[in-house]
């Protein structure tokens, strides 16, 4: 088995991408039924949504200016060439949209939501679109990936045809 | 505050005005540095890299603006539902611009 140092950073990338919006997701859910018991509960969790994310974003442009030119380079050759030209560049550029309001997440939910009917529909609204958002991530970074597999099949095939 | 709070508070209004702010100055930015080469090239030099420079100046720029509205009384006059629907509006027209910036461009 030889698991390059890339591999462990896109997998670690793409699994606080994914810790990150289930995170979001237990805020939503306890922000649903906010009440004084959970309040501490919604902070802290929304504080680890944050961490998470600002993780993925770490590990994802360590990833993506060192090892995703060879990428790059394979999938424009390659029958997906919209998994960059269209995908990744949407990708790489809706993630500030995740991360920002990730970072805001914690300040929105210092606020006292079972006392407060706006502060809790803030909380609600900014989760879910994080959970949205997290989702498209993740199937926007398996397109790109498949963008990548097709190019190597495809210069395996044109390989096993000559 | 009762349940039924209009308002937000101070430092959460705030916030939530520069998030809506920074995630609109994003996509413009997004979408300016792929039309402009001198810009791209610009913002590269500051960071290596004009991804990273777009993303440190998104989030210094949410903290700056957070910090900047909640010394001013200009997120107070919004009201806290205005405010959801100013962030949830700019996160929906910025997701749907890039990607038809790149289905176009």
């Amino acid at each position: 088995m030889n698991i390059a140092s890339s591999d462990i950073v896109l997998l670690a990338h793409a699994s606080f991408g994914v810790l990150g919006t289930l995170t979001a997701l237990w805020v939503f859910v306890e922000a649903l039924n906010a009440n004084p018991e959970n309040a501490n509960r919604i902070r802290t969790a929304a504080v680890i949504a944050a961490v998470f994310m600002v993780m993925a974003w770490i590990l994802g442009g360590d990833w993506y200016l060192h090892f995703y030119p060879a990428d790059k380079a394979l999938i424009l050759k390659g029958p997906w060439p919209f998994a960059h030209n269209l995908v990744m560049e949407t990708k790489e550029h809706l993630f500030f949209l995740t991360l920002t309001l990730s970072l805001y997440l914690p300040i929105a939910a210092r606020e006292k939501l079972f006392a407060s009917a706006a502060a809790r529909r803030m909380v609600l609204c900014v989760a879910m679109l994080i959970v949205l958002s997290g989702l498209g991530m993740e199937g926007f970074g398996a397109i790109v990936s498949h963008g990548a597999k097709v190019a190597l099949l495809s210069n395996a095939a044109k390989g096993a045809n000559e | 505050m009762s349940a039924g709070t209009p308002t937000l508070g101070r430092t959460n209004a705030s916030f939530a005005l520069a998030a809506a702010v920074s995630i609109l100055v994003n996509t413009v930015l997004a979408c300016a540095k792929d039309a402009s080469k001198p810009l791209k090239d610009f913002m590269a030099s500051i960071c290596g890299h004009d991804w990273t420079t777009q993303g440190m100046f998104v989030v210094i720029l949410f903290v700056l603006l957070g910090l900047i509205f909640s010394k001013t009384s200009l997120s107070g006059k919004i009201a806290g539902t205005r405010l959801v629907s100013l962030l949830v509006g700019s996160t929906v027209l910025s997701g749907v611009a890039l990607f038809g910036w790149y289905v176009l461009y």
